[in-house]
């Protein structure tokens, strides 16, 4: 598993590589994350999904989607606007990500259309409101969930 | 009903996926008084088999990732070690490495050295638990007994090294806190030596005792392409044949100079399982030994500024459940921007659910055990039994001894 | 409680206590030094002290963690559903008042803000030995008055 390959993918899904210590990052945009992270799994040797991490950024939502393959992080990373957070799911490819997203959706608020868990709370209490910031986001605080979850 | 000696077989016409309707998204049931905690489970059942399993987390969910962006980065490892009582030496050490490739430092070989040796006797005392704990579902009281008291050997030594049996706070960010105390290092291959002898005699006994062995043999069979789809993690990934271990594919603290053997197996039930785990903790005593032979004198630990630059870090660790991964965001103040944690049993609950499908009630317990959930975490599990119309629940315990009731009238019947 | 310490009853009760253990959103710390307090090394059942099944059986209710919002109906279930005389016993700092999670979002700040607790023990977790030294004075030592009746135990 190589730059070169990850390159390969780059080129055939649009986005651009960057390198660092330990990760080789393909940037791609949102509709094109399926196709690159099941370009990515498909590669030669073994495949393993990680997780999926998603980072508040302010205006934007980046999510990386971490792939091992033995010595190196291929790590696929898209940005999404927090006013319009939804990705395609990679369920379909990567079966493994299904809880990955499901967390994400929770606590990012992150919505991944195709993922059976979308519907109701999977990691955080039901009686969390809908309306309420997710909780991993910058405006939400945690002073404020507790609260609103009656934890005083 | 088949012969146990053939055991349930994975089923190929299960989806992998659940439905997660909106329905079911409810809480299950009424209130239901729950035992040991999270992953409650819900069971529907054909007959007498599960033929589709719901789970429902975050009964254990307390925030801790966004919490951990208010503390600075020492106070964290007190934080996240605190995620699990049992790997929170692998929690700690994730962390501290991950925060610790964001800076240009190099952790002086001594502590590697003093990490490992810490990181495999939580493996020891984790697998004696595990494996004491499979011995408890399965109705093999004694063995649980006797493996937590050999157990108490291993906490012992974590004891005098690093001051407690559970919540260590070893590893910080540089190295370790301390060094070892004047003759922990033979006393460490002595109880090794111990523990390895105490093992060698719990293998005899747990392939030879036939109550113990009708419950593990065959159950909860799984194979590669369950676990190549679903990214398992951990020994449930290596009793399928497939031979991964973080602690070789990407070394870590010394386990470069201290190498562990990839244990495996082909078989994919729980009995390879319980082999797999024995074995780990058996070389996990080699490893202990070779490290304190091998350890180099010098520091062990480096001063690293509290102000950690600015960068991104994944980092994971063989916890003794399988990989715990780390990603560690600094924007170069005194607390971290962003923490990720993903713990090993949260890859293999798809697993765990697979593992399920095709069984009955009885070999609930063992087989959720077998997939070692970070402890008994199926304690409340509810029970649909479509075909009848009826849904009740049950908890862990009644569920434990329903399960040795049932097979002890099979035996008798036999 | 009064009736925990008169007479016949209470003499057999305090040989023989019976716990029912609930892990309300804990690191499971405590609750795996709760079992190795009943493992021969520490031996709780040396004592009479055994867990059950049931909290219908239970004299003494062991809690840990701090008590997130999806544990909080099913503590005050089993609280309901232990006859009476029935002890509480809070072990661990999260148990006691949150402990290390105390401002986390999803964390509870320990459980007697919904049932009322008898005896607590801290530490992180706390020892096996300090485990079973709580709950042996938690049951000989009783008071009479219910002013007293909370100790905490070091």
């Amino acid at each position: 598993m190589s730059v070169e390959s990850m390159q390969a993918i780059g080129v055939e899904t649009g986005g651009t590589v960057t390198t660092s210590k330990k990760a080789i990052v393909l940037n791609v945009s949102r509709e094109k994350v399926p196709e690159a992270c099941a370009k990515v799994a498909a590669m030669p040797g073994f495949y393993h999904l990680s997780t999926i991490t998603a980072l508040d950024l302010g205006e934007q939502i980046a999510v990386m989607y971490h792939f091992w393959k033995g010595k190196t992080f291929a790590v696929v990373k898209t940005l999404v606007p927090k006013s319009d957070a939804r990705i395609p799911s990679i369920t379909p490819a990567v079966p493994a990500a299904v809880f990955y997203e499901a967390e994400v959706k929770d606590l990012m608020g992150v919505f991944f259309d195709g993922n059976p868990y979308m519907k109701g709370r999977f990691v955080l209490p039901d009686e969390y409101p809908t309306d309420a910031p997710a909780p991993l986001r910058k405006e939400a605080d945690p002073a404020k969930i507790r609260k609103m979850l009656k934890l005083e | 009903m088949s012969d146990n000696t053939e055991g349930p077989h994975y089923t190929e016409s299960s989806a992998g996926l659940m439905e997660y309707s909106a329905e079911s998204a409810m809480p299950f049931g009424p209130v239901h008084p729950s035992l040991k905690e999270p992953e409650y489970f819900k069971l529907i059942l054909e007959g007498e088999r599960i033929v589709q399993v719901m789970p429902r987390i975050g009964y254990v969910h307390r925030g801790i990732e966004r919490a951990a962006q208010d503390r600075t980065w020492v106070k964290n490892v007190y934080l996240v070690e605190r995620i699990c009582g049992i790997c929170s030496f692998s929690h700690s050490l994730a962390y501290t490495q991950g925060v610790e490739n964001l800076t240009p430092f190099e952790i002086p070989k001594r502590g590697k050295y003093l990490r490992t040796v810490v990181h495999e006797l939580e493996r020891i005392h984790s697998h004696l638990l595990w494996l004491g704990l499979i011995g408890h579902w399965a109705g093999f009281d004694t063995l649980f007994m006797w493996i937590w008291k050999d157990r108490e050997h291993s906490l012992d030594l974590l004891e005098a090294i690093t001051g407690n049996r559970v919540n260590k706070s070893y590893s910080t960010i540089g190295g370790v806190r301390k060094d070892l105390p004047d003759g922990m290092a033979e006393k460490l291959k002595t109880e090794a030596g111990f523990i390895e002898k105490r093992l060698d005699y719990y293998e005899g006994l747990m392939s030879s005792e036939e109550t113990f062995t009708i419950r593990t043999r065959g159950m909860g069979r799984i194979n590669q392409e369950v676990t190549r789809r679903l990214s398992t993690v951990g020994p449930l990934l290596r009793c399928t044949g497939i031979s991964r271990d973080i602690r070789v594919e990407d070394p870590y603290a010394a386990y470069d100079e201290v190498i562990p053997e990839v244990m495996t197996s082909n078989d994919g039930d729980i009995a390879s399982l319980v082999t797999i785990r024995l074995d780990e903790a058996r070389d996990s005593c080699r490893m202990i030994k070779e490290a304190v032979d091998k350890m180099p004198s010098g520091d062990f630990k480096v001063n690293i500024p509290r102000a950690i630059p600015a960068g991104e870090s994944m980092f994971h660790v063989e916890a003794p459940r399988g990989e715990l991964f780390y990603y560690v965001k600094s924007a170069g103040g005194s607390t971290p921007e962003r923490v990720k944690i993903r713990t090993s049993t949260m890859a293999n609950i798809l697993t765990g659910v697979e593992m399920l499908k095709g069984h009955t009630l009885a070999d609930v317990p063992v087989v959720l055990t077998g997939m070692d959930p970070c402890f008994g975490c199926m304690d409340r599990v509810a029970v649909l039994e479509v075909d009848k119309g009826k849904e009740w629940s049950i908890g862990g315990e009644a569920l434990r001894r329903y399960g040795i009731d049932y097979y002890s009238k099979r035996r008798g019947n036999k | 409680m009064a009736s925990f310490r008169s007479g016949l009853t209470a003499w057999a009760r305090k040989r023989s206590i019976w716990v029912f253990h609930v892990n309300a959103a804990s690191c499971n710390g405590c609750d795996i030094e709760i079992l190795a307090a009943l493992t021969p090394k520490y031996d709780a059942e040396r004592l009479g002290v055994e867990l059950v099944p049931s909290p219908r059986h239970a004299d003494v209710l062991l809690v840990t963690g701090t008590m997130n919002p999806l544990m909080k109906d099913r503590l005050k279930t089993v609280y309901d559903q232990m006859p009476e005389p029935r002890l509480v016993v809070a072990i661990g700092a999260c148990a006691l008042g949150g402990g290390v999670m105390r401002d986390c979002y999803n964390a509870g700040h320990g459980i007697d803000t919904l049932i009322p607790v008898d005896l607590y023990i801290p530490g992180c977790p706390p020892n096996p030995e300090g485990i079973i030294y709580g709950i042996l004075k938690l049951v000989t030592g009783i008071p009479d008055k219910p002013e007293e009746a909370q100790q905490v135990v070091s």
